[in-house]
């Protein structure tokens, strides 16, 4: 079986003027085809090198990963996918049309279907109205929402969203759930990070939480979250402990 | 081939809709005609004048046009954070370095053609011409040296933030530009490793005054030959290849990451 998502033994290391830091140590992951993957962790856990390492733009220093069965090396990996970073940003002198439009070329569409492909995705994210003023022009959510447009416009069988909701007003986030949700009923793979926890709680039906680069736990929600123990609880409980084992284990005793 | 033209038309919209090519052209034209109003002793000569002054202006501008353009503009995507969204797209790394060289190439010879327009137009208006076919060679290796410069822009802005890329840019060029056709008149005076070191410079830095036809336009020499035309043509088209392979051997496995930590 071909996993949206599969990296076996990713690692990814940065030399910088202190060492060397190990952000991602052996990974193992699966996401499964039709999940909405939560990707949990403090800040520097590794989330973000993990996304920046699946779509090519960090090499990973071991291991290896594969996007539906397709090496990550290979630009072709990414031609089923779509990606929201995290503050997106983009070419503020454009039109949010002729954004989209630059966008369909990098996925080889042209002509009518294109088109046609860009007023779906307009009304999809509610941007029909303001899509022929510049994008200089936009709010904030405004901005979110066009570069969730262009990460939609191939209509990707794997979404990744790199704290989609961050920065959101109430509003806003809600139409990211709303979005999530319609990607879910459709068949699509969603693979996102958030520090929104209840927001994870709401849309995704597996998760996984990293901390200092390494796996600590996977799996689906209803089974890792214990009776009684919101999935925040549980987050704290859990990075915590591996920061103690971890801290243990360095200093020599047993974790 | 679409991906390509579609990342050289999003940085031609760029440079039309920031307005810097604007500021150029109104510049040059300001200078032509503050030229053209002096008008000393009525010296049929100054034709000759303003054109050499208005074409030397051209080479200025199209040198210094095409260092900023391509030097920023792979910096600008890292910087700005559009590179990510770019590259998680099926385009490839060497398709994104041949789209940005072909869109700035485009705009700065563009321009050039712009500023040679009003050039042209300059001195049609004091009833003096310009052999078309001498212009035309003029205008083409023109067009070729700015298709190195670009490249070798984009080579540096590879590895480089924007600031570093354009001075090591204007220190490359501008070297080759004064200081490579004076090198054989040094080189008589060396002897040993130096003038073996002066003569590898010498061979190594682009030689741009193979694309300067100015002084055959202006003085209406008339066309140069078509065979050497043609190599210096081949010339440009080999070193651009070269530095756009270099700039993609350096950016096809860079790592892009946001913050401090580098690869």
């Amino acid at each position: 079986m071909d996993y949206a998502i599969e990296t076996r033994s990713l690692s990814v290391e940065f030399r910088s003027r202190g060492g060397t830091v190990r952000a991602l140590d052996r990974l193992d992951l699966r996401v499964r085809p039709g999940q909405v993957f939560g990707f949990l962790g403090p800040n520097g856990a590794g989330k973000t090198t993990t996304m920046h390492a699946l779509l090519g733009f960090i090499a990973p220093t071991a291991g290896e990963a594969f996007l539906f069965g397709e090496d990550i090396r290979h630009s072709i990996a990414r031609k089923r996918i779509g990606y929201l970073p995290e503050h997106p940003d983009t070419y503020r002198f454009l039109t949010g049309v002729e954004l989209l439009k630059t966008t369909g070329h990098m996925f080889n569409m042209t002509g009518r279907a294109l088109r046609k492909r860009i007023d779906e995705v307009l009304a999809h994210v509610g941007l029909i109205e303001p899509a022929g003023r510049r994008i200089s022009t936009y709010s904030r959510g405004m901005m979110q929402r066009i570069c969730l447009a262009q990460a939609l416009l191939n209509d990707p069988d794997l979404v990744i969203l790199d704290e989609p909701t961050s920065g959101l007003d109430p509003f806003g986030r809600a139409q990211i759930r709303t979005i999530i949700a319609d990607l879910r009923i459709r068949g699509k793979t969603v693979f996102f990070s958030s520090h929104e926890l209840s927001e994870v709680e709401l849309v995704c039906d597996t998760l996984a939480i990293l901390a200092d680069g390494h796996m600590v736990t996977e799996g689906p929600v209803a089974e890792i979250v214990k009776p009684g123990e919101n999935l925040e609880r549980f987050f704290m409980r859990t990075v915590t402990e591996r920061r103690s084992a971890s801290t243990a284990s360095s200093k020599g005793g047993r974790p | 081939m679409i991906r390509i033209l579609s990342l050289a038309w999003v940085l031609w919209l760029a440079m039309l809709r920031k307005k810097d090519l604007y500021v150029l052209l109104i510049l040059l034209g300001a200078l032509l005609v503050t030229l053209v109003s002096i008008n000393v002793f009525g010296l049929s000569g100054m034709t000759r004048y303003v054109a050499d002054t208005g074409f030397l202006i051209a080479w200025v501008f199209g040198w210094i046009l095409s260092v900023l353009v391509s030097a920023r503009e792979l910096p600008l995507e890292q910087a700005r954070g559009t590179i990510y969204p770019l590259l998680a797209k099926p385009v490839t790394r060497a398709e994104v370095i041949v789209g940005k060289w072909l869109g700035a190439w485009t705009v700065v010879s563009a321009a050039t053609l712009a500023f040679y327009a009003l050039i042209v137009a300059v001195v049609l208006s004091r009833h003096a011409r310009l052999d078309p076919v001498a212009l035309a060679q003029a205008y083409l290796l023109h067009a070729a040296s700015l298709a190195v410069i670009v490249s070798l822009a984009m080579l540096f802005s590879t590895r480089l933030n924007s600031d570093a890329a354009s001075t090591l840019s204007f220190v490359i060029t501008g070297a080759s530009f004064l200081v490579v056709p004076r090198i054989p008149e040094f080189l008589v005076s060396l002897e040993g490793f130096p003038a073996y070191a002066l003569m590898l410079t010498y061979h190594l830095l682009p030689h741009f005054d193979v694309f300067d036809l100015r002084q055959r336009v202006v003085h209406d020499f008339g066309p140069m030959d078509w065979a050497p035309f043609w190599q210096v043509i081949l010339y440009g088209s080999v070193l651009t290849t070269f530095f756009l392979l270099l700039a993609w051997m350096a950016f096809r496995n860079k790592r892009f990451v946001r913050g401090e930590l580098s690869q």
